[in-house]
Formats: C-alpha cells, structure tokens, sequence
C-alpha cells in the first residue's frame, strides 16, 4: 500500500448532518442533501464559492432509481461548474467519499473540498436492490440482501470465536442506548437484554433488534488544507491516517472469519498514526455496524482485543459510554441507518468528539478518535484515525 | 488428470435476467406542489430571490442553488429553443413566456417545428398529478405573449410518486461459466478449474486465482456433496425472494472444491433446524427433475446426509 504518510496535512473543519429519518416526505433525495451541505458550510464558517471541489457519495442507484445522481445534487446544493466525482461504494460510500475527498486535499489539488453523502432509502426495495451485488449467475437468486450472508458468517463465528447472541445483544443494548442522546437519530428506545434475545429472528442468528433502522438521511464534511484550516476553526480533527480496502472473498481457503480487508487497512493506518496500543491509545471509537454482531467482529479486526475476545470485551462494559474505550457514543447504526451516508456520519461522529464539539455525550478530553467504515459481510471496509 | 471437455461454451445463449423494481419517490416542495396544482390546468413555477424564473417549478435554482423562492404561475405560452425529431415525434426544449430555463416537451400537430417558434400547451384530458397533464406543445404562431402571475394559496405539495423501473439483461457466459453450466444443464456435473500448483479447484471456474493472480489448470469435476461453512435461517419475506421462509441459506464446500456456493436448504422449522443444520454439517444437492436451464436453479436445493 502506498505511503500513508506522504501528503499535505487534512483536517475536519465542518460537519452537518440531517435529523435521519424513516422516511422525509417533504424533500426529495436533492433537498435533503441541501439540509447537510448548508449546515456543514455554516459550520465552517464558507460559502460554496470557498470550496474548490466537491466528492458526492451514495449508495447503488437501484436504491433511489436516479442515475448519474450528481448532476441533480450539484444544482440543488449550487456547485455547478465545480470540479466533482461521484463516489459509489457499497455501505462503505461515505467513508470513501470522505477517502476521495483527502486525497484530493492532501495530494494538493484542492485547499478545500466538500464531501456529501445521502441515500433515501424509503424510496426503493432495500434487499431486492442489494442483493444484485452478488454475482448475476452464481448466488443472486438465493441472495438475501447482506443478511442472509452476514447471519451465516456470524453463525460460524460462534463456534469459532464465541460471538455469542448475548454478546452481540449487548451491543444492541449499548448502541440503542446510546442513540438517545444523539439529536441526529430517529430510533430512539432503550432496550433490555432479553427482549434483544428473544426477538424474532429474521436471518437467525440475526434477529429484528440486531437490526438497524432503514433511513433516509445526508451528512456533509469540509475538509482543509492547514493552511486554511483555522479560518474555520480552531480545532479541526487532523486526518492522521485513512485506508479503504478490498475483501477476497471468493479466493480459495478464506475463512472469512475475521475482516481481513479491515484488519489490513488497521495496519496500514495505525502505522501512520503512529498507533501500537490501539486499546489504550484510542479515547472513542466509532463504528459501523449494519448488525450487531459486525461491532464484535471489528473489536477484533481492528486490534481492541485479541480474536476471540469481542464476547468478553462487551461484557466487561469497557466499550460503553463510561468505559475506557467507549465505542459508538452516537448510538451507531441502530440510531440512524441512511446506508451511503453511515461512513461519513462516523467520521463526523468521530471529529466532533476530539474537536470538543459532540452533539451526543461528549466523551471527556477526547483527543484521538477511530473510526471504522465499510459494507456487508465480505466487501470493502476502512478504517481512520482522526486527533485534536 | 487432464479431462478434455465435452461441451462446449459456445453452445449456451446469454442468461436472461430481469429485475423489476418499485419506487416511492419524493418530489419535494416545489415538483410536488407543480405536480399538485397540474391537473386545473396551472404551470406552478418558482421565482427566486435573484429574480430568475423557473417553470415547471423547482427547490433550488438551477443557475447557481439558490433556495429562496416564491411561486408564480407561468403561463402556457412560449418560444421553442431546441427540437430533435426521430421516426415522426419531436422532442422540443420549451421556454415559457417570462421564465429563464427550458425543458423538455413533446411537440404535437403537423406544422414543421423551427427554432423560436411560438408554442402553447395542449392540456390533456383526465391526467393529473404528472408532467403529461400536458400532453404536449402545439406551434401557434399567433399565440400572444403570456406573462408571470403571482400564484395564490397552492394545494399541498404531492408527497410520494410511485415509479417502477423493469430492467432487462442478457448476461454473457463466457468460456468458464459457459462451459460450467452448460456441464451443469447438460450432464449434471460441477466443474470447476484447478488452482495453480494444486488439485483443489476454484468454483466458480476463472481464467486466474484472486490472490496470486497466476492461471489456472485444468478442469475438474467436483462432487455433488460437500459441507456447509456458513449458513443463515432465513424467517423474513421480501421483494424477489425466490421460496417461502423459513429456509436455510448455505454457503457450501463442494468436495473437490475450495471455494462456497450459496444454495438453500428446506426446513420444517427454526428450532430443530438450529441443532440440524451448521458450519460443518455434511449436505447433497438434490437435482430438479424435468428440463433443465443451465443455471444453479438446476439443483433444487440442498439436503443434509444423515450419517
């Protein structure tokens, strides 16, 4: 992989995010990005003439049925005639947006870049629309969205690493939780253990309160080269590593137990950040977790315990809001789940606790932040460091 | 082993597939409130603070974004800016009197269209809530100039539009899918290719191995057992789901192969299917019976091999 070290410095000077949703009846898909665009530029203190590129990130456009959703979006949010991408990839299309928009910064093509990512997904068919992911030959026909293969995998981590439907209850618990105090999300209920457990399983093991909700919701991000970054703020949330990588998951003799794509990106990023003690290190961490079960597997992936010890480490509270390591203080997933939006509103999540700024519980002098993003069970999957 | 094949791709037409999508869109305010108002025969339009006019009305200025606006009624009356014809019909770009944008309209009757023509709308009868309320623009020279009018109360703003998109493909085998389904259809036999430096094969069969990228070998036939590595119980209904929950969805090890096959296996209910059915478990596929297409719709399902 390349150098992560090499390029100019990026920092977080401005985020927004819309109040998520079931479904808004009184925007379209184009108005609703304007919510977030207009809140990340005012909490940047610009205006689009200020920004020199823009990155526009969704999911697949069978979620929406509009093709080429940039050109609409460029004229509701005024960037016409901007220098724009699209970038579409899977759950993980925010974060890589967020990726696009950093290298634009960094490699020094831009000072300033916007990067906004929506879906609305209460205007098509959810699974129908994901399972044309899988190969039109070998799997479509029997695909059920990314549950049916997430439930498998986490099935077989069970007899492997323990990821017990407690354990991974727990985290239902936790995140929904959380979730309260997050003025962005639309699920809002505490939950007990029990009833976690004795749900009705839709992909079992996955069960319905494993699931997060089906959003429609937009986040946006201005993104700075130091040099201007202070004319935003005084404390943006410096990049100090970001990576994005490609599962195998047809390749021979995988196991796809552990995330190998997440487990490589880690490496490559914490390397960057100078990170040997993720665990100690980190002071929140935020997490993208279609299903619970995935937030034990990335505990593991990303290096906060040894493989096997996800079961363990939920249970021992340390990942909650008083923790050591608290992980999704924002509520996750389960509070709000606009799919091509989630990687950027955990990067968001993640620079407003070491910026001081968190409109959730603010975790105490928050200083270093990782924050992890990424699609279905074998897909592309990232990770980042974000400091004060 | 080397075993020459005895099928052949080239025997296999493309696979068909469809895939037949609902939509609910949301036009947003001002689409929904144009939409709401068409059917008595008023063109909503939106003024912005700058003073440009945009009809059929819009959120956010196409010029530059902006987002403040009031709405007019713009009238039915215009000048063509643009026009193509194929096969008889004419797609006209229709400035309406008093706006600053164009959109696109059929062009209706038999007078030969000329850029700067005058246009005026023919209503249609019986459509509401849609752009083909108008069901087209006619040229009528002599039409007077209309003009912008401010726009009393608007009816609410239609919220959802349904939509649908019926997509078709024709997806090409190539030369190892081919050949392995049409093993399939033909012969009932999985076939895949040997990696490289190894008897194990890669199904589905290709050119190179994923990871060190080199060719690989020959062809092999696996079995039609294998064990499961994966699976799911799958009790949720959903669009284009293919059999009634509950069910199990398998991620399968043919034996001979190193790669998973997603199939499905029958159940008669969650809990004993729990204690029956996991990583590890030993299943056959059990072959559909009458004609067969060359597809993994070939073998019916999977079934567990009590031992």
């Amino acid at each position: 992989m390349a150098n992560l070290n090499k390029g100019r410095h990026v920092g977080i000077v401005g985020v927004g995010q819309t109040h998520h949703s079931r479904r808004r009846t009184d925007v379209s898909q184009a108005g609703l990005v304007r919510e977030a665009v207009d809140r990340a530029l005012a909490d940047a203190k610009l205006t689009m003439d200020d920004i020199d590129t823009v990155v526009i990130a969704t999911g697949p456009v069978l979620f929406a049925a509009v093709n080429q959703p940039e050109k609409w979006v460029a004229d509701a949010i005024g960037a016409q005639l901007k220098p724009i991408v699209r970038v579409t990839s899977g759950g993980g299309a925010g974060f890589a947006g967020g990726l696009a928009g950093y290298y634009q910064v960094a490699g020094g093509f831009a000072d300033r870049t916007l990067v906004v990512a929506y879906d609305k997904l209460s205007e098509g068919a959810l699974q129908y629309s994901i399972s044309t992911l899988y190969d039109p030959f070998w799997g479509r026909e029997f695909a059920v969205g990314i549950m049916g293969f997430s439930a498998a995998y986490w099935r077989a981590r069970m007899d492997v690493l323990g990821h017990t439907e407690e354990a991974a209850a727990r985290v239902a618990v936790k995140n929904r939780r959380n979730a309260i105090a997050n003025p962005y999300a639309h699920v809002k209920k505490e939950v007990t253990l029990d009833e976690v457990l004795e749900s009705k399983p839709l992909c079992w093991p996955i069960k319905l309160l494993d699931v997060p909700p089906i959003s429609d919701g937009a986040a946006a991000i201005v993104l700075a080269a130091e040099h201007v970054a202070h004319k935003s703020c005084d404390r943006p949330a410096w990049i100090h590593g970001i990576a994005y990588c490609c599962e195998a998951d047809n390749a021979a003799e995988r196991s796809l137990l552990l995330s190998e794509p997440l487990a490589l990106a880690a490496k490559h990023v914490y390397r960057a950040a100078g990170i040997t003690n993720p665990r100690r290190q980190f002071d929140v961490v935020e997490v993208q977790e279609p299903y619970t079960c995935f937030e034990l597997n990335y505990y593991e992936s990303l290096g906060l315990c040894p493989p096997g010890g996800a079961a363990e480490l939920i249970a021992s509270g340390a990942t909650e809001l008083n923790g050591d390591i608290p992980v999704n203080p924002s509520g996750g997933c389960l509070g709000a789940n606009p799919i091509g939006a989630c990687g950027l509103i955990r990067l968001i999540e993640g620079a407003t606790q070491v910026m001081g700024k968190s409109e959730n519980t603010q975790i105490k002098d928050a200083k270093l932040a990782l924050v992890q993003s990424g699609g279905g069970w074998a897909n592309l999957r990232g990770c980042a460091v974000l400091g004060a | 082993m080397l075993s020459a094949p005895d099928t052949w791709a080239i025997d296999m037409p493309p696979l068909h597939a469809e895939l037949n999508m609902p939509y609910t869109l949301t036009p947003g305010r001002a689409t929904g409130t144009f939409l709401a108002e068409i059917g008595t025969r008023r063109i909503v339009g939106s003024r912005f603070a700058s003073g440009i006019v945009i009809a059929p009305a819009q959120d956010f200025s196409p010029i530059d974004g902006e987002s403040e606006y009031e709405f007019i009624e713009a009238p039915a009356t215009g000048v063509l800016t643009g026009f193509t014809t194929v096969d008889g019909v004419t797609i006209g770009l229709i400035r309406l009197d008093g706006c600053d944008n164009d959109f696109a309209h059929r062009i209706l009757g038999d007078e030969e269209p000329t850029l700067d023509a005058r246009v005026e709308a023919v209503w249609a009868d019986g459509v509401d809530t849609s752009i083909l309320a108008i069901e087209g623009f006619r040229i009528a020279a002599d039409a007077p100039v209309g003009e912008v009018k401010p726009f009393g109360d608007t009816a609410a703003p239609v919220e959802v539009v349904k939509y649908k998109l019926d997509l078709q493909y024709e997806h090409a085998y190539g030369p190892y899918y081919g050949r392995m389904f049409d093993e399939i259809r033909t012969n009932r036999r999985i076939m895949g290719v040997r990696l490289p430096d190894s008897d194990s094969a890669l199904l589905p069969p290709r050119e190179a191995d994923d990871i060190s990228h080199k060719r690989t070998g020959t062809w092999k036939t696996c079995l039609d057992t294998g064990t499961i590595r994966a699976c799911s119980i799958i009790n949720l209904e959903f669009l284009g789901q293919t059999r009634p929950p509950p069910y199990v969805y398998a991620e399968i090890v043919l034996d001979g192969a190193s790669t998973k096959m997603i199939h499905m296996i029958d159940i008669d209910d969650i809990e004993s299917a729990k204690q029956r059915i996991k990583p590890g478990t030993r299943v056959r596929a059990v072959w559909r019976e009458g004609e067969r297409v060359g597809s993994l719709r070939d073998i019916e399902r999977f079934e567990v091999i009590d031992e």
